[in-house]
Parts: C-alpha cells; structure tokens; sequence
C-alpha cells in the first residue's frame, strides 16, 4: 500500500482533491459515488473544487472513533475554504461534502466495499479498490468533496461552497453516519 | 432509602423510565419486596425491588465505587448478582459460590469498584425469584466520550412474564417436559406429511425426533407468557418519547427467564453500537435476536412526527413484548403483523443435516433456497475442513458432534477476488452461527438485514490477541424427556468445579448437544466470542449457541476467587446446566467485607 508522508500530501494536494492513498488516480471510476454526478442529484449544486489562490480561511477538522471534533461548520455563501483534515482515530474515516442524499448513496458503496473487502475497520486495500465489481465499476475513492484517510493521516481539502444547498459533512464508512459521524455546514 | 431511587422507581412502575436525571450516587438502597405484577390482563404475586418490578435503573459512573444496601423483605432468603460485572467475587451475588445469601431481614452491603461502562443489568440468584420478577438495569456512564452520539436514550427490558411461579412451571416441567408446548404435532400433521413426502420417509424422521426424546416445536420449553417491555404488556404500551430527528439510544436487556426475542422498529434502522456493555464497530440491522441475559444497545434516528412500533416477537414466536416510540404522549403504534408461523426445528438443529452439503454446490449463487439456506460463500474455502460431513453416523445422533461453524465465521477479505457477486445480496448472508438448514435461522421481517455474531466487532479491543493456552471443552448436554440439562452429561450436584489458573487464556469449546439455544454466562470474566476476526474479536459476557453449533470462546483468567459458569434460561440452569468455576493462584483474595 502506498504510504505519503504529510508534506507530500499536502503539496500534492494544492489544486482540488487529495486523498493520500489514492493520489495518481485520477479517472472518476465511481460517478455515483455520492456527489453531483448520478443517482439522480445531477442538478443538486454542491459547489465545486476550490483554488488556492481563493482560500481566505482554513477549517482544521479532526476525525475521532467515531465522531469529527465539530458539530457543525459555518461559512460564507460562495465562499473557499481550506479543510486541513486529520485522522486522529484508531480506524479509517472519510470527511466527505455533500447533501444528506448524496452520503445516504454513498453510504450504500462504502458498505459495499467493505463487504468486499476493499475496506477494513483500520485500513484500506488499495489492489482491491481497483478491481472491478462486476458492474463495470471499482470502488476507487477519488471524488474531489471527499478523503479517505487510514488512522494517523492527514489531508486537505479545498472547496469553494455553492450559494444555497443544504449540506452536510459526513463520515460514511458502515454506521459512522448513523452514529453521529456527521454535521451541518451552514451557508450564510 | 435514597430519595431519587424512589423516585425512579415510581417513574418506572408508571412506565416513563426517562433517563434524563442521571444520578452519580455512590450509595444505593435497595429493598426486595413481595409486589403485585399487573401486565393489564393478570396480577400476580411476584417478587421486585423497591417496591416494583422491575426495579429501577441504577447508574453508576466508571472509576467510582458504588455502595449497594440490599435489605430482604422476604420471608425467604436473596441475593443479587450483577450480571456481566466485572468485581471482586465475594460481590458478585451467587449464593454457595460467592457468598451464603441474605437471609430475611438481613441487609447486606456489596462494594463495587465500578471498572467498566455500558448497559448492564441485576437480578436474584436465588430461586426463581429472577423468573419472579426480581430483575433492574443499570447504567454504568463511562469516563471517555463515547464512540456514538444520542440525544437522548432509553432502557428497554424484556421479560416473559408467565401467569405461572417459576417453582410451578419447573414442577410441571419435571412431570411433563411439554407440559407449555402448545403446537405438538398431531395424527393430522402425520397424515399431511405423509402425502407430501411418503411414508417411509415421514416414518423416519418421526423416528429420529424420536431417538432424540425431543419435537421439532421444541423452541421454547415455556410458552404462555406476556412479553414485557420495561414492565408494561403490549396492551399496556410502554412509551419513549423523542423528537424527530433526534437520536434516540435504546439499551436492550433481556431478562427473560427462557425466551429469546426478534427486536425491531419497523420503519426504522437500527445501528448497533454495544453488545453486553461492550462497544462494537457501528452495524446497520433491520432486526436482532437477542438472547436472554444479553444486552444490544443501538442508536435509531426517527425522523417522522409518528409513532414507531417497537416489536420484540418471541423466537419460536408463541409471545411478544410491544412498545412505542412516540414524538407525543397518548400515542400508540400501530402494531405490526405479527409472524404467526411457528419456526420448526430440523434435522440440521439435530447436528444431522449433512447429506446435502456438497461442497460442489456452493458458490451457485442460490442462496437462501431449500436445505442450503444460504452458504456463507465468502467462507466456503475456510469451511470446508471443518465439515466433515459424508461420515456422520446419523444413528447416534446422542454423541454428535454437530458442524463445526468456527471455521466458516470468519470470512477471509483477502481471498474473495472469485466470488459470486450477483449472489451478495447486500447483508443477507446466511448466519454462520446457526447450522446451515436450522429452522431457527432468523429472517428480516422486512427482507433487511439480521444482526448475526459474525458482525460483532469489538470497537476497541479490550485484551490483545494472543493464542489461548489451552482448550476446555463443554457439551451442552440435555434429557428432553426428564428435563433435565447438564454439562458433558453430568448435573451440577454430580460434577467437578472446573479449575482454571490465574494468567491462562482458556479457549473454551461449547458443543450444543441438545436441540435448543443455551445463552451461557461465565460470571466475573469476560467470554472473547471467537468470530474468526482475531483482534476485532467482540467481548460478551452472555454467548448465545445455537443447536447443532459449535461455537469458541477465550477467557483471559484475570480475576481470583470462584465463580459460577452456567445456562442462563432459568430452568435448564435449576435442572443442571451449571458449573463453578475456581481460579486458582493470583493476588490474593480480600476477605468478605461488608456492613454485616
């Protein structure tokens, strides 16, 4: 499995997305994978991948067995921010942006992979994230509003926010959701 | 007497058990008193707690010692253990073991230096008086935040409540081990069977149940009650209020005398977060079976400005407890239908169903069909060694070893690059903890998903994972006809304490020998329930084995003193199914200390 130290990833991670063990795949193989691209949210304007260059603000968000350090997050309509996001469990997190349908979706695909396998409580197999799942799609994790992150890593996240959607922050490995995993972003 | 536990004793006996005042008393009074039990259609005389059965929530705080008086109002002698504890033995409540008992009028003070947190509960260890309604809950808040968040939560007990004392049910028991199964099968279901398989085959069968001394109804020894929850009948309706959206966290305890319980909230998902006070990795079911003395907790999230039925159907479903969840006082749920069909024990719960398990048939992708009822195709390969299915000998169904399902819990992630997908219907595997064709394997009342041991994962391991220093091995052994129940064939009254030394990891090994489920509980040390996912391994103190099963489970020996190890249903654990346990060497024991 490939394993980043934090300074790569961050420097890595300067444009959109980053997530530490998926860096240097960058086909979105999984387009249903919870955000604007299917399962019928298409319209559903969740905001889009931010520059650098616009960030005004970072959010630090640390991820705990099983809860995130915040209840929620407020920012501005519009708005880029920076999320410096940090796995200080035991087990693997996501921190993923998006409506309360797209993580209700997307929590059925993690629940899958680990299922499968791909997916374990602590950490993540990447050679099985790739492998076709018998519908013609794999299970890599690579959506610009989400990271994946192994006990002990850390990531970045940009994101310039739409002017009005309700959204959500959420962890949607198996039952992390549902128990409180999760948090309201405010738009203002 | 402490004025708050009086108070939620009184809450309690009027079914409002909101658990929003937590108290962090380090001194308790209980008093056991003769009570009326009034479930609506019957009053009883039983036997309760402060007044009341059941008796109140006590909550206790991880790190703190808690003092409890227990004074006996009854004209007959009591005690208390305080099931799934983790305390010093002279605590923990078992008369002959542990300490002589509280005669009548006496009070006897335990000293509890609480060392854990999650959903426990307490009960008498004399008699029946446990059957009788001597039974509470406890709380036990821990020192860190949780690994779940709720908004507000309650405790939800079950309990078969019998119009009968549990002293009459085992004397009738004794004289008649059918005595409380109502759906005997008659000349009627001979004739029907007959026409559909044959005579001779219909013949045969009859004979193996036969040889067996035991009847494919024989699910549940005691039908004939009401199903309980905090107390209160179905038509009685306990209620928990919430507000949509909230999370609500229902502590489930079954404290029943001899039935085990399918729980579900239709409309809801329930994710369970705790299994016998211990947390587990966070899993999504539709429904569980809770066996008695086990706890579930689990978080569910209504998020509709209605009533949800909460349904806890017996296993062999001849009862059931109901209750509601309601974002307004007054309201009832509307109750689902209930599962009328009886489940019917097979030959498989004989540990005889092997014909048919030709392994060239797996991985076919037919799951849930005929006497496959679904092969765990994940663990196919694994499984294989351990069915040695072509040499059972189906005439000494008594000695049997029955299917070894250890192999097949755990499911190896690593290997399943070939499996069948279209066959993984998304958490309908079937249980490996059930032998593969049993008539008790449980089904979703909604088609979802039911909880399995196999999807316990410890959260946070409790012991590291080491290799057990040796193996015991405990037959659950049963005469039907006598009703009487032993371990390796031998009663209580007749056997040997089982000496285990202070520092060993034992592995235990129980063979179910009998075609009933045995919940066993091994007081003062935690059970490791060998599902097959080493360290994730979840800690029970409660381990449910199901007929014609054998299941593992380890104990790190890491408490002095002696201890009692039995079956948890309280008429096979009165008839036999009982051991003590000593552990020998270790820090020396302090010397009984109470207010006596």
């Amino acid at each position: 499995m490939p394993s980043f130290k934090k300074s790569l990833i961050r420097h890595i991670a300067t444009s959109t997305v980053l997530l530490s063990t998926l860096a240097g795949m960058q086909a979105p193989a999984f387009a249903g994978a919870g955000h604007s691209g299917g399962h019928g949210g298409a319209s559903t304007d969740i905001g889009m991948p931010g520059q650098l260059s616009d960030v005004r603000r970072t959010i630090r968000i640390v991820m705990e067995d099983n809860f995130f350090d915040q209840e929620k997050i407020i920012v501005r309509a519009g708005e880029t921010v920076r999320f410096m996001i940090e796995n200080k469990g035991e087990f693997v997190h996501e921190f993923n942006i998006g409506t309360a349908a797209m993580h209700a979706d997307h929590q059925k695909e993690m629940f899958m992979m680990m299922e499968h396998g791909a997916l374990e409580a602590d950490k993540i197999n990447m050679a099985m994230m790739e492998m076709d799942m018998g519908n013609g799609m794999t299970m890599k994790h690579d959506d610009p509003n989400s990271v994946l992150l192994e006990p002990g890593q850390s990531a970045e996240v940009i994101w310039t926010f739409p002017k009005d959607t309700e959204l959500e922050f959420a962890c949607n490995v198996p039952g992390h959701y549902e128990s409180g995993m999760m948090g309201k972003i405010r738009l203002q | 007497m402490k004025k708050r536990i009086v108070l939620r004793a009184l809450l309690g006996a009027l079914g409002t058990v909101m658990l929003s005042a937590p108290s962090f008393a380090a001194t308790y009074d209980l008093t056991v008193d003769y009570v009326e039990i009034d479930t609506g259609t019957m009053k009883t005389r039983g036997i309760g707690y402060n007044g009341s059965s059941p008796g109140p929530t006590l909550r206790f705080k991880e790190g703190e010692e808690v003092v409890i008086n227990v004074t006996n109002n009854l004209e007959e002698a009591t005690s208390i253990h305080w099931h799934g504890l983790i305390l010093p033995y002279q605590m923990d409540g078992v008369p002959g073991i542990s300490f002589p008992g509280i005669e009548p009028g006496e009070t006897f003070t335990y000293r509890i230096p609480v060392s854990q947190s999650g959903t426990y509960w307490f009960h008498s260890h004399s008699g029946f008086q446990e059957p009788d309604g001597a039974y509470g809950s406890i709380i036990i808040e821990p020192q860190k935040r949780e690994p779940f968040k709720f908004d507000r939560e309650y405790v939800v007990v079950l309990k078969d409540k019998h119009p009968h004392s549990g002293e009459r049910i085992l004397r009738n028991l004794k004289m008649m081990p059918d005595y409380y199964n109502r759906n005997q099968r008659s000349l009627g279901d001979f004739i029907m069977d007959v026409r559909k398989n044959g005579l001779g085959a219909t013949l045969s069968e009859r004979a193996d149940w036969g040889a067996m001394r035991m009847m494919p109804t024989d699910i549940e020894d005691v039908q004939g009650f009401v199903g309980l929850i905090n107390g209160m009948s179905p038509d009685q309706n306990w209620t928990g209020l919430f507000h949509p959206e909230e999370r609500v966290r229902l502590r489930f305890i079954n404290a029943s005398a001899m039935t085990y319980f399918d729980v579900r909230i239709p409309g809801l998902e329930m994710t369970v977060v705790q299994a016998d006070g211990n947390n587990v990795q966070p899993v999504k079911v539709d429904e569980f079976r809770i066996a008695v003395a086990e706890t579930y907790d689990v978080i569910v999230q209504p998020k509709d400005d209605k009533a949800y039925a909460i349904m806890a159907e017996s296993m062999g479903r001849s009862g059931y407890g109901f209750g509601t969840l309601a974002p307004h006082e007054g309201m009832r749920a509307e109750m689902p239908e209930l599962r009328k069909e009886a489940p019917l024990l097979t030959m498989a719960d004989m540990g005889m169903n092997h014909r048919d398990m030709g392994h060239g048939d797996m991985g076919s992708g037919e799951t849930g069909k005929g006497d496959m009822a679904g092969m765990d195709h994940g663990a196919a390969p694994s499984g294989n060694s351990a069915m040695g299915n072509a040499a059972m000998d189906h005439g000494s169904a008594g000695s049997m070893p029955g299917m070894d399902h250890s192999g097949m819990a755990g499911m190896d992630h690593s290997n399943m690059a070939g499996m069948d997908h279209s066959a993984m219907a998304m958490g309908n595997r079937a249980d490996p903890f059930y032998a593969a064709g049993s008539g008790l394997t449980p089904k979703a009342a909604n088609g979802g998903k039911f909880l399995s041991y196999a999807d316990l994962k410890a959260q946070k391991p409790l012991y590291a994972d080491r290799p057990a220093t040796r193996e015991i091995e405990l037959r659950l052994t049963g005469n039907m006809e006598r009703y009487s129940w032993s371990i390796n064939g031998v009663k209580y009254e007749d056997a040997e304490p089982i000496r285990l030394k202070y520092g060993e990891r034992v592995r235990f090994k129980f063979v179910n020998e009998t075609m009933m489920s045995h919940p066993m509980h091994l007081h003062g040390m935690w059970s490791i329930l060998d599902t097959g996912q080493g360290k994730w391994n979840p800690v029970k103190h409660t381990i449910n084995i199901n007929p014609g099963t054998t299941v593992y489970s380890e104990t790190e020996v890491d408490e002095p003193g002696q201890w009692a190890f039995h079956c948890h249903l309280s008429y096979h654990m009165a008839t036999g199914m009982f051991r003590k346990v000593v552990v020998e060497g270790g820090p020396a024991v302090a010397t009984l200390k109470n207010g006596n």
